[in-house]
């Protein structure tokens, strides 16, 4: 493989433009990429959001639409090439694997006859010859060759998917564009289909452009990730990297919805419609828009090494971060440390679990770090700010904790209306009347009753359930955007439980919100959580993305930890 | 409907006391309306005289008069009015002031406290009585003074319950959950301290007015209290100052019917407060 410096294909400022009958719709938006020899480069998004316009102009296809900008492959401008020069780039240099379907194949030639067409137009071949190299094309891409003689009905999806590939590597392409791949395969196929052109690339050593949307063939088959929305590259960046810790809002929403990458995480699609307007395309959509966001189209730029990011804030904001902690119990006779400088940063939108067995630390940490406890060492930071005198957590939109036995988090003594409003009371939010239906609508969230009699129940008269329940309301009576749950539902039914966590998964998607959520039950982790944290003995031995820590697990702690926790699975 | 409900209450918590509480309970509510209706009680005068000197009870002077002629019946019911004066407001005065000391000391912790727990400790040395006589007298006789004194020796056993009240409260989540909403610390006293305390300082202030009632007829007995505000134990002063009283029959009713009041008042306290604490801290049982 050589390595050549500059790009094997470059597109700069790419727009596409289909004039209908009404309206003109946008397809790709002032896009720019660049593709190394040797190189294979994802792009994800949802449908319509111009990927395959995108390929078809780079194949030099777009027939009734507008293109602007400039595609230069090898230093030849594609958009500018004679119609007999595009003929030769494609299949030669540039070859297009289509989507699969029907009605790519004509249904009236045999296979053999549609994959000797690119052959008989690009080279000479005796007719022998087109024989020995069909054969030698299906048997390359695991199609038997006594297939050739069939017509595309005859044969299945996944073999239908072989011929494609087969024509499309027929004239040895420097390049090849895969538009879904696999879609609408089994399993098995879509296995074999990606390990097939997992050793073809090896052994034909050509670049490749992957559209999927299917999240798994991209980590599979590709270096590099492009996320397009509305015609537009949001982030690009390293698959590995991107997948784990993506850093565009759009990303995120695209993988929380891909039920592969992590089986046992529900699934979360990307609420509303794509509405592109004058400011961030994305913005109607994002759960962490403000003002500044309407305004103008925010460039691509670099936020890390080899990844960009078109946002105005600079990708997900950081909610919050933890600077070393550290926390010592001083008993009579010996210092304990409970918590022994841990770093920890929560995003937007994101719901961390802390797991441990009791006594690792983890509700010292979560303590230190909403500032109920005062820390030996560290600082904490909630939104870049650093948090002094409890500034994050007495306002409406910040840091709420809730604590986890709900008989000392909330006062026998008092109504539980009066339990929810505290806090707007204390930071004095609005009247009285306001305050009360803001307690009664984060009562109606948390599933308790709301009539006048429970509300002047006294708390010491409800159930251990209901006090956690009024525990949670009165975190969220100040809408935080940041929640510290300590085993908030270990209390709970377990239909409770799960409305409740519903609801606050709810919330992340739609808000932004996000969680540190502290916990032993592993199953209710793996169940919602972006990112792990394992504690032991006041020091966080292993984190990362969910689906990598509780999937396999590298530390001999969390190894343990696992097995013990999923050996009684039913 | 409101009060329909409240007096249900009432009498709810009135069931909660024991046979003994009960008739405490009544026995104080007598001695009250007493000393509240006194003016209207006694037909005579309760600082001039109203008749001979010494009269035994009779059906003019139900209890009878003493050295001046003065009509004990009237010194008894207007006495009642001080005695409990004294005791509830020292007791008042004590508890609120002890329980709020005893708050700070608590939840601010540190050097406060300290210097609190050291001044407690020498108020607990301190032998009071000796300390009190010498302070009402280099105050002077006055009722509020003679308040004052014994609030002074009444504070620390409030103010030590109380401190170690809130330092279990102030580890409680849900104060810690209000700090970090932004409470101050006339919030969480207001709020939360002070409600939460609040039974706990009802059952010393019963205790502490029947201990002040005491010590202020000790002092009016040494002469100490108020002259012009004649109590039950300035009334006990004034007839064992008698000379020879016991070769009389005259302390049959000028000694023994303030004592009587004297004592039904506190053993009623005694009851009262036995049984509050019970209802308070229901681990206590019975």
């Amino acid at each position: 493989m050589s390595h050549h410096k500059e790009y094997l294909l470059k597109v700069d400022d790419l727009s596409i433009v289909y004039t209908g009958e009404d309206d003109k719709v946008k397809a790709v938006d002032q896009l720019s990429l660049g593709l190394k020899e040797g190189e294979s480069l994802g792009i994800i998004g949802e449908s319509g959001s111009g990927k395959s316009s995108l390929a078809l102009a780079i194949m030099g296809l777009i027939k009734d639409g507008e293109v602007q900008g400039k595609i230069t492959y090898q230093e030849e401008d594609i958009l500018a090439a004679s119609a007999k020069r595009l003929k030769e780039i494609r299949w030669q240099k540039i070859a297009l694997v289509f989507q699969n379907s029907l009605e790519v194949l004509n249904p009236v030639l045999t296979i053999g006859e549609q994959i000797k067409e690119p052959l008989r137009r690009n080279a000479q071949y005796s007719a022998q010859e087109l024989e020995e190299r069909v054969i030698e094309l299906l048997e390359l891409v695991g199609l038997n060759p006594d297939w050739r003689d069939s017509y595309p009905h005859n044969l299945s999806g996944g073999m239908r998917q072989r011929v494609l590939l087969a024509m499309a590597l027929s004239c040895e392409p420097e390049l090849l564009i895969i538009d879904e791949p696999t879609t609408g395969l089994d399993p098995v196929t879509k296995d074999e289909i990606l390990q097939l052109l997992k050793k073809l690339q090896q052994r034909m050593d050509f670049s490749m452009i992957m559209i999927s949307h299917d999240i798994g063939s991209i980590k599979e088959l590709t270096s590099r990730v492009m996320t397009m929305y509305c015609g537009q590259v949001v982030e690009v960046g390293l698959t590995d990297k991107v997948l784990r810790d993506p850093f565009h809002p759009y990303t995120r929403g695209l993988l929380n919805s891909s039920p592969n990458l992590f089986k046992y995480k529900d699934l979360w699609g990307i609420e509303g419609e794509a509405k592109p307007g004058e400011g961030c395309a994305f913005s109607s959509r994002c759960c962490q828009s403000g003002a500044n966001c309407f305004g103008a189209r925010p460039p691509l730029e670099y936020v890390a090494v080899e990844r960009r990011v078109a946002c105005h804030k600079g990708g997900i904001e950081e909610f919050l971060e933890a600077r070393n902690i550290k926390k010592t119990y001083q008993l009579k006779d010996k210092e304990i440390t409970a918590v022994k400088e841990v770093s920890l940063k929560i995003k937007s939108g994101e719901v961390v679990a802390l797991v441990g067995k009791s006594g690792s630390g983890k509700s010292t940490l979560a303590h230190s770090i909403a500032g109920v406890l005062d820390v030996d060492e560290g600082e904490v930071y909630y939104r870049g700010e650093q948090v002094t005198d409890n500034w994050a957590t007495k306002m409406i939109g910040g840091m709420q904790i809730i604590f986890q036995d709900p008989s000392s988090s909330t006062s026998s003594r008092m109504k539980l209306l009066d339990v929810v409003k505290e806090p707007l009371e204390i930071i004095k939010w609005e009247d009285r009347e306001q305050r009360k239906a803001k307690a009664i609508d984060c009562l109606k969230k948390v599933q308790l009753p709301t009539t006048e009699a429970f509300l002047n129940r006294y708390c010491h008269a409800l159930s251990g359930g209901q006090r956690q329940r009024v525990a949670i309301a009165r975190a969220l009576v100040t809408e935080p955007k940041l929640l510290i749950a300590d085993e908030i539902t270990s209390m709970l039914d377990p239909s409770t439980q799960a409305n409740l966590l519903r609801k606050l998964k709810g919330l992340q998607n739609q808000e932004g919100f996000s969680m540190l959520y502290i916990t032993h039950d592993l199953h209710l982790a793996r169940k919602i959580a972006d990112k792990v944290c394992v504690m032991n003995e006041g020091e966080i031995v292993e984190r990362g993305v969910s689906f990598e820590i509780l999937e396999n697990p590298k530390h001999i702690y969390t190894q343990k930890l696992l097995t013990k926790a999923f050996k009684g699975l039913i | 409907m409101e009060l329909h409900l409240k007096i249900k209450s009432a009498i709810n918590a009135f069931k909660k006391f024991s046979l003994s509480g009960k008739l405490g309970l009544i026995l104080i509510l007598l001695i009250l309306l007493m000393a509240i209706f006194a003016p209207w009680l006694s037909p005579h005068p309760h600082q001039r005289s109203s008749g001979s000197a010494l009269i035994p009870p009779d059906s003019e002077h139900i209890l009878g008069t003493d050295d001046l002629g003065i009509d004990l019946w009237a010194q008894i019911t207007n006495g009642a009015r001080i005695s409990l004066l004294v005791g509830f407001g020292t007791a008042l005065l004590a508890a609120v002031g002890g329980g709020i000391m005893g708050i700070v000391a608590a939840y601010k912790g540190g050097l406060i406290d300290k210097i609190l727990m050291r001044l407690i400790d020498i108020m607990m040395v301190m032998p009071d009585l000796p300390v009190m006589i010498l302070l009402a007298a280099f105050f002077g006789p006055s009722l509020f003074n003679i308040i004052l004194v014994l609030a002074i020796f009444s504070w620390i056993r409030p103010a030590r319950i109380v401190r170690s009240q809130v330092l279990m409260l102030k580890e409680q989540s849900y104060i810690k959950s209000a700090e970090s909403y932004g409470a101050k610390s006339w919030y969480l006293i207001r709020k939360h301290f002070l409600p939460e305390v609040s039974p706990l300082l009802a059952v010393s202030i019963i205790r502490l007015s029947s201990r002040a009632i005491v010590a202020e007829a000790g002092l009016s007995f040494l002469g100490l209290g108020d002259p012009t505000s004649r109590s039950w134990g300035l009334i006990i002063h004034h007839a064992l100052n008698f000379q020879g009283i016991y070769y009389t029959s005259f302390w049959r009713w000028w000694l023994l019917y303030p004592w009587l009041a004297l004592t039904i008042l506190t053993v009623s306290l005694a009851f009262i407060g036995r049984d509050l604490e019970r209802i308070v801290d229901p681990r206590l049982g019975n």
